[in-house]
């Protein structure tokens, strides 16, 4: 990999209005109401091409109001979304919403009122023309040539097992580094998963005031389980987790934080907050898959790299998610829901060096628009993260 | 009124004979959608199963329960995925106390999407092969009210009903409808009037036809084609729809499919 430098980027994508990048053109129908969320996925499941998420959120203004619009603006915001079609009350919380997007930065856009359309029997079939416009406007465009630089990938782990550690981690964590190190942004997330590991990651802070962040970060989280009465060191690793032979959290958290290589840590972000520059980042989400996964979108975050010990078919709307197993037996017993069989370094087949270029191979084929299986599988799962449930405000 | 509706055992007798094909954690409700698309069953999407801690493990796993135990439902296919907190298993024993019709599969055992895709719809198929189901009167039809705080009107049609000798259970919303449907759907309601609140727009709840009614406000007069009744709807109209709707006529929220399951979280995720 001698012959890869900053200059001689291997990405193409589209570049956005705002000098963001996507690797895809997708076209996103984006209910901001939970009873309008029907109305998006009938819109999404009639025009090839477009793409819709499901939420619960019913336009209430609790304490977790501004993590929700966050997440919801950010998310209808992501640069691999060519034009997003949303579909409101015109309320004043869901254009908060929308200008919120805009002001991130929004290739297309179109709102369709129900209140304005007949209900939802005109928003349908109005969607369903805006979306079949938009996906035609969007085969037209080329890819170009892009930098290192218009990479955003998110590094997450689901379903940990004993191989984790050792297999699919350190060879995502290689490919990380040469990303990093051609400047391209990389994101290690899942605060639960790094309890335990947070010193040797403060260590490796090219600030020490990153460092310093990266404690608080994790401690604030452990306050914020402890109010709840609950001990997480006692309670991680998760049931599937020992199941698959690890023993414990420090174990869990020390294979977990290997994603992240060997980089330094240039920043901390906070959950669905975007990187302004290139860099290694640690943000603070949830261990929830797709709580995790949604933030990142909503972060701006292009490509994920998903390993997993267990399997698990989940996808994004936005984001094209590639999954590697951390075991050969997985791969092949579960094999529509993997990219990339680490397990070869347990094999003794394959290096980690070796499985570590194959990620870095993947993550540039899938930016440069071959289909993940979770794309193929249709996966476009959604959660919005609650700091404080739903039914106390 | 003299209803007839479907023989759902213990589960008393249901306005519907729903099949629910039933997630058991956010990493199955896609491939639970396609597998109910394809039998004609219901499902619904949400975000939970894992990542969840404290009273939200025993009450998530409880309100999957009410769900897969509702008069309205038949057969119950739990699909899970395997590695999370409420795994498919434990949770098709504890439904299987009160719904006997019930199966599970597990897509890290099924050999993954397509694997669990064909699978799912075998046992769903089997499932309903397996209980047909007869008719029976239902005698004790159990209407839930959702409504503001402030709208005399649901109090008006409770003494309209308790004249008319139907249960009744009446849940005001605070600030979100779906969870005092949630909270409806947990007491066996088997319908629910919405006298949905100014601001919000018609919804449902998967499980339970919901009976949508406007109010003035200018929102709803702008769409009042997705209400079931008027503003200006009296009791006896309200009444002789619900007669309808319990005995089969389908609702506006059942035909677009609007309204999503809210479920009652206390606890943050991790």
């Amino acid at each position: 990999m001698s012959n890869l430098s900053s200059e001689t980027s291997l990405l193409t994508g589209f570049p956005r209005p705002d000098g963001r990048i996507g690797f895809r053109n997708q076209v996103l129908v984006m209910p901001l109401h939970s009873a309008l969320c029907a109305t998006a996925r009938s819109i999404s499941q009639a025009v090839s091409g477009s793409v819709s998420a499901t939420h619960d959120w019913s336009g209430e203004v609790d304490s977790d109001f501004e993590r929700i619009t966050k997440v919801l603006a950010g998310f209808a915001a992501n640069p691999n979304v060519f034009a997003t079609i949303f579909l409101t009350l015109n309320t004043d919380n869901e254009n908060q919403i929308i200008k919120r997007a805009e002001d991130i930065g929004i290739a297309n856009s179109q709102i369709i009122d129900i209140s304005k359309v007949g209900g939802l029997a005109g928003a349908l079939s109005l969607g369903i023309e805006l979306a079949q416009k938009f996906v035609s406007e969007a085969k037209k465009i080329s890819r170009v040539s892009v930098p290192w630089s218009a990479l955003h990938l998110g590094l997450e782990c689901g379903g940990s097992d004993a191989l984790s550690g050792i297999t699919a981690n350190p060879a995502l964590g290689v490919a990380s580094d040469l990303l990093v190190e051609l400047g391209a942004v990389s994101v290690l997330g899942e605060t639960t998963e790094i309890l335990g590991a947070e010193h040797l990651l403060a260590a490796r802070a090219l600030d020490p005031k990153v460092g310093e962040q990266i404690i608080e970060t994790v401690a604030r989280y452990e306050r914020s389980i402890n109010y709840e009465g609950i001990d997480m060191r006692g309670a991680q690793p998760s049931r599937g987790n020992i199941e698959g032979g690890l023993t414990t959290l420090e174990e869990k958290s020390l294979g977990a934080a290997k994603k992240a290589g060997n980089a330094p840590f240039t920043g901390v972000l906070e959950y669905a907050d975007p990187a302004k520059k290139p860099g290694l980042y640690f943000m603070d989400t949830p261990g929830h898959d797709i709580e995790q996964l949604t933030g990142f979108a909503a972060a701006g975050i292009n490509i994920v790299v998903f390993t997993s010990g267990r399997g698990t078919p989940t996808g994004s709307a936005v984001i094209p998610t590639i999954k590697v197993s951390t075991n050969t037996q997985m791969a092949t017993s579960i094999p529509d829901l993997i990219d990339l069989n680490a397990g070869t370094i347990a094999d003794g087949t394959q290096t980690l060096q070796e499985v570590g270029k194959a990620i870095f191979d993947e993550i540039i084929a899938v930016a440069n628009g071959k289909l993940t299986a979770a794309e193929k599988g249709g996966h476009q799962e959604f959660a919005l993260s609650r700091m404080y449930g739903t039914v106390i405000s | 009124m003299k209803i007839t509706g479907f023989d759902h055992g213990q589960r008393g007798v249901g306005i519907r004979n729903l099949q629910l094909i039933l997630p058991s954690v956010v990493c199955s409700t896609h491939i639970s959608s396609r597998i109910a698309k394809d039998v004609g069953a219901i499902t619904f999407a949400h975000q939970h199963g894992c990542g969840i801690i404290g009273n939200d493990v025993g009450g998530i796993s409880d309100f999957f329960c009410e769900l897969a135990s509702h008069p309205n439902v038949g057969t119950v296919l739990i699909v899970g995925l395997g590695c999370e907190t409420i795994q498919g298993n434990e949770l098709a024993e504890k439904v299987l106390g009160s719904n006997p019709q019930t199966k599970y599969l597990v897509i890290q055992e099924s050999g993954g999407v397509a694997g669990t895709f064909e699978s799912g719809i075998k046992q769903a198929n089997d499932l309903a092969k397996a209980n047909p189901v007869s008719n029976k009167e239902l005698i004790d039809l159990k209407v839930g009210i959702e409504s503001d705080l402030a709208d005399s009107r649901a109090e008006e049609l409770a003494k309209k009903l308790e004249a008319a000798g139907i249960n009744f259970e009446i849940e005001n919303t605070s600030k979100n409808a779906g969870i005092s449907f949630a909270k409806l759907m947990g007491k066996g309601v088997h319908l629910i009037i919405s006298f949905t609140s100014e601001s919000q727009p018609p919804s449902g709840f998967p499980l339970i036809p919901t009976i949508n009614i406007a109010s003035k406000s200018a929102l709803h007069m702008a769409l009042a084609n997705d209400f079931d009744l008027p503003a200006s709807a009296t009791n006896v109209q309200i009444i002789d729809l619900i007669e309808r709707v319990a005995s089969g006529t389908k609702t506006k929220s059942e035909i677009s499919g609007s309204g999503e399951i809210i479920a009652p979280r206390v606890v943050r995720s991790v």
